[in-house]
Order: C-alpha cells, then sequence, then structure tokens
C-alpha cells in the first residue's frame, strides 16, 4: 500500500522546508521529496555561499582602504581556494540544519526526483531507478528556478559559468564578463572586482539593476565604474567564442556599435526559470505560464490539490518570498485564521553587493504612473555622521509616499548595511503606518538607520540634517 | 471592581459543556494584558486558546494542564500584587474552593445554594449553635439566617474613622459590613488589616463569615453546602465523600437504583482537585501489562453522543447493494478533463444523498426531544464522518443539495483538512440534517452506523467490489457497492427509510441525474 500523506512538498529549499514544518505544526502528516542536498539553492547555491564570498570580498575591500586609519599591512596573500572552502562549509552546516528540523517536525524526507501520475499521487525516481508511489491530499510544488540560457551562450562550467561555477572557482580569474546585472549578476561583479578580478558587467536593459529605482541604479553604476567595472547597458553578447585559455566576446550596444574583447571567463546571469519540467505538470492541467506555474492568490494551481510557491510559482525570485508564500499556502489550507495574500510589490529586495541595495514597493517611475499625488523625500549618507564615522558615506535613502494617505509606497535605500535597515520600512508598511507615524518615531543616534528618519521627514518637507 | 478576579472555562459553542485544559501559556507570577492568550482549551471538538478577559497578574493556577473541568469552573485567580497569598486562599476557599460546580445535567440543581450577591446581614449575633443545626431533612431553614451567611457582631460594628491602616480589600469589606476597622486586630506587617483579619475579628467576636461571592463569577454556581443526608448513596460514597469533604449534591449518580456511587465521589474529587491524582503503584508481578490513556474531550464527547443514541433512537437497518460502474467511469471522465476537479466516490454518495434527500424530504429531518417534535429541514446539510488520529468529527457540507459535484468535493477535503487540523469552526461541525460514514477506503464490504443525534438517519458505505452478479439469468462481474441506512424508528418508518434508498439507488445507479 502507498504512503497516504495529508502534504506532500516537493523540493526542499526555503519554500518547501519552510511549508513542511508549517504543515507539521498544525498536525498533519508530512512529507518533503529533495532529488538533491536539504535546503535547495539558497543554501547550497544561492544566497548562503555568495554571502560567504561577498563577506571575503569585504576583507579585501577593508585591507585596501587600511590607510585612511593608520594601519598599513605588507605579505598579504589570498587564497581563493580557502575563501571557497569557508563558503561550502556553511553551506555544508546548513544544510545538515535542515535535516535536523525535518527530524525535529516529524516531517519524513523523501529521495528522490518527484513526478505528478494523478491528481494526490506522486511517483518518486530515487537515485537506483526504484519508483515509489505517494498519496497526499494536498501537493505542494516548491521545485525552484534555475540559471536561464542566452541564445548563442553555453555554459560550460569551464570558461563559461553559471552561478554554480562562479561560487566554486578553481582559481580567481583574471578577467570576467558577467551577462546580466540583476541581483546575481551585481553582487557577482562586486565580489570579484574586489577580491582583484578584471569585471565588464553586460545589461540588456537600459540600466542596471531592472527592477530597481533609476536613482538607486544609477548610483550603483557611479561606484561600480569608479572601482573599474566596466558597463554596458542597453547591450547583449552578438558573439562568443571559447578558446582553449580565453574566451571572445563580442558585445553589441544599443547603436550598433561591436566591442569586442577576450576575458577568461564569462558567467551568464541573465535571470532564472523555473523548475517546471518532468514533473507531469501538463498532464494534470497544471497551467505553466512563461516558466513559472500559474498560482492564485492562495498558491493554488489550476489542478486539484496541487500548490505552487517560491520560484517556481513566478517572480520575484527571492527566498524570502517563497517562505512566506509557504507560510501563507499551509495556513490556508490548513483554515488557519488571518490569511492574508501577499502582495508581491511589498516583498523587500536585496542585493549584497558593495555598495548594498534594499528596497520595498514601487519604483519612484511606479509611483508616478499611478497618477498618485506623491510625497518623495531623500537623504544622502553624506550628511550621515555615523556613515561617514565608518568611512562609507556613499549612498542615500528615498522614500515615496502617496501624499493623501500617507502610505508607504516605495523605500529605494543603497549604501553600508542597508539589507538589515530595510525592515524598518516592511514593518511600516505591514502596519500600515504613515509618513507621520514614522515621522514620530524616536531613531537612535549615532546610527545608518538614522538616513531613514531624514528621507521621511524630507518626504513631509521638514528635513533636519540637510 | 474587586482586585481579585476568576478566570473561568469559556463557553465556546452551544454544545460545550466543559474543556481540557491543554496548556498554560502564562505561567503563575506573570502579568498579561486584555486579550493575551492565557491557556489553551481542548473541548469535545476544538483546541482553541482562550483570551484573557482582563489585565491581571496571574496568581494561582487552579485547574492544570491535562485537567478536565466543566463550563464555568474556575482556571485561575487574577490579582494585583497587593493582594496577599493568604488572602488569595481564602478568597478560594470561600467560593467554595479551586473548583467547579456540579455539571448541570445532574439534575439535583443545589436550592440550598447562596444566591444573594450581598451578604447578609444581621443586627444580633445568633446562637453559636444556629449555623450548625441544619434540620436534617434539608428543608428550608425558615427566617433563620441562612448557614452561608455573614452575621457581624454588634461588638464590631460602626464606621470607620480617620487613619487605619488596611489593605483597599479590607476597607471594601469593612464598608459593605459597617464595621469600624479600628475594633479589628491587624496582623500584616506593621499591623496593617487584611481581609483575614476582619474575618478572624468576626468570627472571634461571636459572628459567622459567609463564603464569599465573587462579584467577577459570571453566575456559576460554586459548590454545594447544604445538607445531603437525604441524597441517596451507597454507604462507601457517603463515608468517603465526609472524608473528603464532598456534598454528595455535586456528585453525580451513576449507581444502581440511582445512588451516588464510589466513583462518583472519585470523579468529583477529581473534578474539585482536592487531592492530587493518586497514581496507584504499578503491581510488582503477574500483573498484565497495560497503559492507561485518559479520555480525551473529543473521547468522551463521541462516547455521549452516541452512547445516548444507541440508548434511545430505536435504530433500524436497510441495506442496499448499488451498481457504481456507470458512476465509476463517469469519475474517471470528469477528472480526466477537468484539471480543477478530483471527485471521489464519496463526493457522488454525499451529492446522491443530497439530491435523494430533496425527493424524501421526510428523511431528512432531526428529532427534537424536548417538544416531541420532528424538525423537516429544506437543505441537506450532509455530515461527512472524518477519522482522525484522536477520534472521529463531522464536518457539513451545507446545502449540499444545492451544490455542484466539484463544490462539495472541494469542500470536503478543506473541511477534512481543518478537521485534522482541528481548526474547525463550531459552524462548521455542528447541525447537520444527515450523516455519510464511509469504511471503503479499508475495503469493509459493509457496515452499520449509529445515527448522529439528533438526526433522523446515517448512511454506512463500504467498498467498491467487484461481485457476481446475475443479470437476465446470466452471472457477470460488477461494481457492487454496499450501504446501509440506520434509521431512528421515532421518526422514520421502514417504508420511508426504503424509499430514501429507492431515490438513492437511482441517482447513483444513473450518475447523469446528479449532473442536472
Amino acid at each position: 500500500m502507498t504512503e497516504k500523506y495529508d502534504v506532500l512538498v516537493v523540493g526542499s529549499g526555503p519554500g518547501g522546508y519552510v511549508a513542511a514544518i508549517r504543515a507539521a505544526q498544525h498536525g498533519l502528516r508530512t512529507a518533503v521529496v529533495e532529488r538533491d542536498r536539504l535546503g535547495g539553492i539558497c543554501l547550497n547555491w544561492g544566497c548562503i555561499p555568495t554571502k560567504a564570498l561577498l563577506h571575503g570580498a569585504d576583507v579585501a575591500h577593508t585591507l585596501a582602504n587600511l590607510r585612511p586609519l593608520g594601519f598599513s599591512a605588507s605579505g598579504v596573500k589570498f587564497d581563493m581556494g580557502r575563501l571557497v572552502e569557508f563558503s561550502r562549509s556553511v553551506s555544508g552546516r546548513l544544510s545538515d540544519g535542515i535535516g535536523y528540523l525535518m527530524k525535529k517536525n516529524g516531517i519524513d524526507v523523501v529521495r528522490g526526483s518527484a513526478r505528478l501520475l494523478d491528481k494526490g499521487v506522486v511517483a518518486v525516481t530515487a537515485a537506483d531507478e526504484s519508483v515509489s508511489e505517494y498519496r497526499a491530499d494536498h501537493i505542494i510544488l516548491a521545485t525552484g528556478a534555475r540559471p536561464r540560457s542566452v541564445p548563442g551562450v553555453v555554459p560550460d562550467g569551464d570558461r563559461v559559468w553559471t552561478y554554480f561555477d562562479a561560487l566554486v572557482p578553481s582559481e580567481l580569474p583574471k578577467s570576467l564578463l558577467v551577462i546580466g546585472s540583476g541581483a546575481i549578476g551585481v553582487e557577482f561583479a562586486s565580489l570579484y572586482n574586489d577580491l582583484g578580478t578584471d569585471v565588464t558587467l553586460v545589461e540588456v536593459a537600459p540600466q542596471i539593476m531592472p527592477v530597481e529605482d533609476a536613482a538607486v541604479a544609477g548610483h550603483v553604476r557611479r561606484q561600480f565604474e569608479k572601482r573599474g567595472i566596466r558597463i554596458h547597458t542597453g547591450a547583449s553578447v552578438s558573439e562568443l567564442t571559447v578558446g582553449t585559455n580565453a574566451v571572445t566576446v563580442a558585445v553589441r550596444s544599443a547603436d550598433g556599435t561591436i566591442d569586442e574583447s577576450t576575458v577568461d571567463r564569462v558567467l551568464v546571469a541573465a535571470g532564472i526559470q523555473g523548475n517546471v519540467e518532468d514533473l507531469g505538470l501538463e498532464e494534470l492541467g497544471v497551467e505553466v505560464d512563461r516558466g513559472f506555474v500559474t498560482t492564485d492568490q492562495w498558491c493554488r494551481t489550476t489542478a486539484f490539490g496541487v500548490y505552487a510557491i517560491g520560484d517556481v510559482a513566478g517572480a520575484p525570485c527571492l527566498a524570502h518570498k517563497a517562505s512566506h508564500e509557504a507560510v501563507l499556502c499551509v495556513d490556508r489550507l490548513a483554515g488557519a485564521d488571518h490569511v492574508r495574500p501577499l502582495d508581491r510589490d511589498y516583498v523587500p529586495g536585496c542585493t549584497y553587493a558593495r555598495p548594498q541595495v534594499a528596497s520595498l514597493g514601487l519604483t519612484e517611475e511606479r509611483a508616478r504612473a499611478t497618477g498618485r499625488r506623491l510625497q518623495i523625500g531623500q537623504f544622502d549618507l553624506q550628511a550621515s555622521g555615523k556613515a561617514l564615522a565608518i568611512g562609507e558615506a556613499d549612498g542615500f535613502v528615498k522614500t515615496i509616499f502617496d501624499a493623501d494617505s500617507g502610505e508607504l509606497l516605495g523605500a529605494h535605500m543603497v549604501g553600508p548595511d542597508v539589507t538589515e535597515q530595510i525592515q524598518g520600512f516592511g514593518i511600516a508598511r505591514s502596519l500600515e503606518a504613515t509618513a507621520d507615524d514614522l515621522a514620530e518615531v524616536v531613531f537612535a543616534h549615532p546610527t545608518l538607520s538614522e538616513a531613514m528618519h531624514e528621507s521621511v521627514l524630507a518626504a513631509l518637507g521638514r528635513p533636519i540634517n540637510m | 471592581m474587586s482586585e481579585i478576579k476568576l478566570i473561568e472555562v469559556p463557553k465556546w459553542g452551544l454544545s460545550m459543556e466543559e474543556g481540557t485544559v491543554a496548556e498554560w501559556l502564562v505561567e503563575e507570577g506573570a502579568s498579561f494584558s486584555k486579550g493575551d492568550l492565557i491557556c489553551e482549551i481542548e473541548t469535545s471538538k476544538i483546541a482553541n486558546q482562550l483570551e484573557a478577559p482582563f489585565d491581571g497578574v496571574l496568581r494561582r493556577v487552579v485547574a492544570k494542564a491535562g485537567e478536565t473541568l466543566p463550563v464555568g469552573a474556575v482556571l485561575a485567580v487574577s490579582a494585583e500584587a497587593a493582594v496577599s497569598d493568604a488572602e488569595i486562599e481564602e478568597f478560594l476557599a470561600g467560593i467554595g474552593a479551586d473548583q467547579v460546580p456540579a455539571p448541570a445535567e445532574s439534575g439535583r440543581s443545589p436550592g440550598g445554594q447562596p444566591t444573594v450577591a450581598q451578604p447578609d446581614l444581621e443586627s444580633s449575633p445568633p446562637a453559636p449553635a444556629a449555623h450548625e443545626s441544619v434540620p436534617a431533612t434539608g428543608a428550608a431553614t425558615g427566617s433563620r439566617p441562612r448557614p452561608g451567611a455573614t452575621i457581624v457582631p454588634d461588638a464590631l460594628r460602626g464606621r470607620t474613622n480617620g487613619d487605619v491602616f488596611a489593605t483597599p480589600h479590607a476597607r471594601r469589606l469593612a464598608d459593605e459590613l459597617s464595621i469600624d476597622l479600628a475594633r479589628v486586630t491587624g496582623t500584616g506587617r506593621e499591623g496593617r488589616i487584611s481581609v483575614a483579619d476582619l474575618h478572624d475579628s468576626i468570627r472571634a467576636a461571636g459572628g459567622t463569615v459567609a463564603p464569599p461571592q465573587s462579584p467577577t463569577r459570571s453566575g456559576v454556581p460554586g459548590r454545594s453546602f447544604e445538607d445531603d443526608t437525604a441524597v441517596p448513596a451507597t454507604p462507601v460514597a457517603r463515608r468517603l465523600a465526609a472524608s473528603l469533604g464532598i456534598n454528595l449534591h455535586d456528585c453525580r449518580a451513576t449507581g444502581s437504583r440511582g445512588r451516588v456511587c464510589e466513583a462518583d465521589v472519585r470523579e468529583a474529587e477529581r473534578r474539585f482537585r482536592l487531592q492530587p491524582e493518586v497514581v496507584a503503584a504499578p503491581e510488582p508481578a503477574a500483573e498484565a501489562e497495560f497503559e492507561t490513556i485518559p479520555f480525551t474531550a473529543m473521547r468522551r464527547a463521541i462516547g455521549q453522543r452516541l452512547q445516548e443514541s444507541k440508548r434511545s433512537a430505536p435504530h433500524f437497518r436497510l441495506t442496499a447493494d448499488l451498481q457504481i460502474d456507470d458512476l465509476l467511469a463517469l469519475r474517471t471522465k470528469i477528472n480526466a478533463t477537468v484539471p480543477a476537479v478530483k471527485l471521489s466516490v464519496n463526493d457522488f454518495v454525499v451529492k446522491a444523498c443530497a439530491a435523494a434527500l430533496r425527493k424524501v424530504p421526510d428523511v431528512n429531518v432531526q428529532f427534537d426531544e424536548a417538544t416531541q417534535s420532528v424538525l423537516r429541514y429544506a437543505s441537506a446539510d450532509i455530515s461527512v464522518a472524518v477519522a482522525l488520529p484522536s477520534g472521529l468529527i463531522t464536518p457539513i457540507v451545507r446545502g449540499a443539495d444545492g451544490k455542484t459535484l466539484a463544490e462539495i468535493s472541494g469542500e470536503v477535503q478543506s473541511l477534512v483538512t481543518k478537521a485534522k487540523t482541528g481548526k474547525l469552526t463550531a459552524d462548521e461541525f455542528q447541525g447537520g440534517t444527515f450523516t455519510v460514514s464511509n469504511l471503503g477506503m479499508f475495503d469493509v464490504r459493509e457496515f452499520d452506523a449509529i445515527i448522529n443525534p439528533p438526526q433522523g438517519a446515517i448512511l454506512a458505505v463500504g467498498a467498491g467490489q467487484e461481485r457476481p452478479v446475475v443479470v437476465d439469468g446470466q452471472v457477470v462481474a460488477r461494481t457492487m457497492l454496499t450501504v446501509t441506512l440506520s434509521c431512528d424508528h421515532r421518526v422514520i418508518d421502514g417504508a420511508l427509510g426504503a424509499t430514501f434508498l429507492r431515490e438513492l439507488r437511482r441517482f447513483v445507479e444513473s450518475p447523469a441525474l446528479m449532473l442536472v
């Protein structure tokens, strides 16, 4: 007889494992299917290991800027292999942690690749090709996503990388051309530049970081260019030839000019696509639109008893969005009170480059397009005592409010540790705080987050420190 | 209001009679605000969290986790820090202790219970013997002060003037009783007068002290105090009750000839928690090993309701074999064609029952024992029995006769999951006009079910199986489903039940009828 579960989750990333734990907390009999390592991309090949490498890059940056503080260092050596080792050990530790959490919550972990056989029936093919069948009232797809391919650019794991390869280089490349300037592309461009690689960034859209506010993207671009990163926007790779020791790349700009260069490595970071293949979706009538599963506000797909959360359910493809949808989806099906649909516009986005970027809600352009009367404030970190004291006074905080309701429509931050500060605006938004409410908050001094306060005051037309 | 307040077992839903404390969420000594979650209470069918009805400090947990108490029983005491532990003790002892009212269904309402909100006042102290010589018959005590009344001796009477060091409680009580606090000796720190000192003085001067009635108690009776000598009880029960200080009025009477027996006193003892439960030491040898699993609230509800049904509703059963090959073919076709729908055989059965009930509304009934009448319902609200690890619950598909198969199927799945997570609301499982119980997934061929009171009938559904049947003189294989209808003969007669089954067969064997 096949095992019968209340909830079966396919994939154990930040969507899947959270969904499984939440289901178990509701007292539902739960299993999670994983074909690779527990924790998914986030833990093993995404958020976490890149942060470890970026931490190394920050150290490189600090070492390069000792002088103003009176230090000098000589004989500093760098071993890329050791940094990669550190990054992998962090991932390994967290992945083991997920195994522990599954056990603690009484969740069965099924190893293998899942496929929907019928409504409520999943077949799992294990590594040894053996197939087992499982039944479940609720099947949650949390299969994630993978790098999207670019025409004419075939990742080979050696000269042409995806983020998988960029996380475990055998040596530091002398030069690197990054295709795509979303969070992944920008983070790798920044960290490899800090470690000493000559970096070129190619973006097909008119601005880098296309989803971010134009002012933020412009600021990052200037900072990057100051550091020697070459940037081509409105440009694409028209030709790519992999040689034995180098890659020859032709970049075509919007005006038709072609810029040819030879680089050590190429990183393809032109977005991601959902893992929707070989799941039996089509046979079951699960609708897929442009590579992502179509879902409603409760994460239900078009097929009975099948749900999708996280990357596979579409943008924004972020770990915290996946985890949030996991809880939302499970709470809803479990009948919990006060479940609210997710407003995807207000999922915060963070890019851990130098400088960091964090944002929430509408860009100024999108806010203007709503036709609402706006109050916009911006505060520059050049006027922030704390930012000056730590020698990182490049950046700003921009806030956009609806002038009539006082509702926070957008917050855009660039500068040191802004990824830790954006939650403040998230809380404000979630509690429906108005600009006036935020103005009344006492912000501790001296902190970087005081800039958030000043930005709100600026939006209200009464900044103090500028 | 009084600084001593009680937190009591709430009443969630009409059928809730008692609740089991699952877990305390606030620790003794901790303060809480109105709306904070105080503890988790499991009722017969749901687990829910109790919100604090006011701000306070949890001074005393009366009901420990795992204990079952009737609605209105005291769970905990809240009081300000200024109130001493001794005052809380006294308060608890006064309201009839760490305990609970007699269950309402006991039928013996404690008539002698002091019901006055204000303490009875007598201007002169009666002879001390007066409140001891309660008539043995338990008859009314006439004009004499009730044993529960507070009697203030003249020696203490007066109005408190000027500076007297007393607790706010004591000061208020003294005002109420017209006592001059200057005549009372304080034993608190620096001679501060507490409520206990006040009571001691009253007693010392020859008066009596009533068991206080809490102004914050919501009309819940405390323990009985009146004479219980006339209550029929076994000798063992009577002696045990006396030694435990339990009034026989507070015991159920499940013994022979309606007498209170030993088990009833033990049960009352547990309810009042006069003693911690004594766990019998395991016998050293030769005893068969077993595990004692206390009834959960849900088990108890199942037991009570179904025992009541089986005992009072005269059941008769009608069994029919239904051919479901067409139904299965239709099901396969629908499931293969419509992604958003997954119909089970049971979904079809629920729909067919609803359709048949619409044709034979006299089966869509409840029996109202109180008025000796039949309640016939216009809408077929089908209860669907769901097995849980902890028991059984019957969430309801309301108005199933007006819903499509897809709607019924989606609703049933949602209700089943909510049943498992304990998130069903009272409205989702209380009521219903007819029940479907299906054990087909366990390959049970056929069974009969006990009627879900106060409904009039229940359909027990077995497994669809290929069986040899005779068609036109030939033995052929057909998929058959055996169903058994249990009816309450008080409201449904044999021919009526049979008519319902005939309609049910029509829908099940020609499933297209359910789609139009």
